[in-house]
C-alpha cells in the first residue's frame, strides 16, 4: 500500500508541476517581456508544490509504516 | 551510550547522512571555499579597470540578489542584500558540494534548519522593528472585522501562528529532501550499472546541477516573500525614482 501511495502522491505532484510549467511557458512565450516576473512566480509555486511530495516521503511514509506496517507473507 | 567522546555517540556516529562533526567539517569545507573565493575577488577591486573576471562575477552575483530583493520587497529592500546575499552563497556552495563528494552540509536536515530558524527568526525581528510588537502581533490576526468576529480572529491567530511555525519546517525539508535526495537517487541508480561497470548514477548530474541553482533560489526567493509580507515601505515617494530604474533592470534580466 506504501508503495501505491508512493507513487499516487507522485503522479499527482507531476502533474501539478506539469500544469505550472505550462502555464509559465505560455505566460512567457506571450509576453517575453515580463520573463523575470513569470520565472520568478513560477519558481515560488514549483516550491510549494515539491514541498507536498517531500512531506509525504518524510513524514507521510514512516509515520504509515510505523502505524500500520507492510506484512510480507 | 556511556559518554559523548566514544564512537557511538551522536558526534562521531552517522544517522542519516552524516555525523556531527562530519556535518561540521563540510561547512567548514563550504566556508573555506567562500571565503577563498571571495578573498581573491577583493583583490581586482583596487585597479582602476577591474579585469579580474572573478570580481565581475561577483558583481554579476550582486546584481543578481539585488534585482531579486528589490523585485520582490519593493524598493526598501536593498537593506535585505548581504543578508539574503550570504543565504544564497551558502546554499549554493553547499548544494555544489554535493556534486563532488557524498555528502554536504546542506544534505543534512539539522544544518537546514539552523538556516531556516536563522531566516525566520530575523523575518520576526523586521517585523517586530517595523511595527512595533503589538502591531506585528496584531498583524497575524487578520483584518479587523469588529467586536462581533472576536472569535474569527482569534481563529485566524491561531492558525497563522501554526503556519508561521511550518515555515521553518518546510524551508528546512524542501533544502533537505532536494539535496539528500538527489544524492540517494544517483546511489540507487549506481547500482543499476553495477554490472557492467558504468556509474548510471553519475548521469543525473546535470539535473543535479539545476538543482542547486533552483533550491538555493528558492531558498532566498520565499525568505524575500517572507520579508516583504512583514515589512512595508516607509517613505514611497522618495524611493519611487529608484524603485522604477530597478524593476527595468529586473524586466530585462
Amino acid at each position: 500500500m506504501n508503495v501505491i501511495g508512493l507513487g499516487l502522491t507522485a503522479f499527482g505532484v507531476a502533474l501539478g508541476l506539469g500544469l505550472i510549467g505550462w502555464a509559465g511557458l505560455q505566460g512567457m512565450s506571450r509576453q517575453p517581456e515580463a520573463i523575470g516576473k513569470l520565472q520568478v512566480a513560477m519558481l515560488i509555486a514549483f516550491a510549494f508544490v515539491e514541498l507536498v511530495f517531500l512531506l509525504t516521503v518524510f513524514i507521510g511514509a514512516p509515520t504509515l509504516a510505523r502505524i500500520a506496517p507492510v506484512v510480507t507473507p | 551510550m556511556s559518554g559523548l567522546l566514544t564512537t557511538q555517540s551522536a558526534l562521531f556516529a552517522s544517522a542519516g547522512g552524516a555525523s556531527f562533526i562530519g556535518t561540521a567539517i563540510y561547512t567548514a569545507l563550504v566556508l573555506a571555499v567562500i571565503f577563498g573565493l571571495l578573498a581573491y575577488a577583493k583583490k581586482g577591486i583596487t585597479s582602476r579597470v577591474i579585469k579580474n573576471p572573478l570580481t565581475q562575477l561577483s558583481e554579476q552575483l550582486y546584481l543578481f540578489v539585488e534585482n531579486m530583493c528589490v523585485g520582490i520587497i519593493g524598493p526598501h529592500g536593498r537593506k535585505y542584500v548581504p543578508f539574503i546575499g550570504t543565504l544564497w552563497l551558502i546554499i549554493f556552495f553547499g548544494n555544489l558540494i554535493a556534486l563532488f563528494f557524498g555528502f554536504s552540509p546542506t544534505a543534512s536536515l539539522g544544518f537546514n534548519l539552523g538556516l531556516a530558524l536563522t531566516s525566520i527568526a530575523y523575518v520576526q525581528y523586521e517585523g517586530i522593528k517595523q511595527n512595533g510588537l503589538i502591531g506585528h502581533l496584531s498583524h497575524f490576526a487578520g483584518p479587523k472585522m469588529g467586536i462581533a468576529m472576536i472569535l474569527i480572529n482569534i481563529l485566524i491567530f491561531v492558525i497563522e501562528i501554526v503556519s508561521e511555525l511550518m515555515k521553518n519546517a518546510s524551508l528546512s525539508l524542501r533544502l533537505y529532501g532536494n539535496i539528500f535526495g538527489g544524492g540517494q537517487a544517483v546511489h540507487e541508480m549506481n547500482k543499476l550499472g553495477e554490472s557492467i561497470y558504468v556509474p548510471a548514477g553519475e548521469f543525473l548530474m546535470p539535473v543535479k546541477l539545476l538543482t542547486v541553482v533552483v533550491q538555493a533560489m528558492i531558498f532566498c526567493l520565499l525568505t524575500c516573500v517572507y520579508i516583504s509580507l512583514v515589512t512595508h515601505p516607509h517613505d514611497e515617494e522618495h524611493e519611487d525614482h529608484a524603485g522604477d530604474h530597478s524593476h527595468t533592470a529586473a524586466a530585462h534580466a
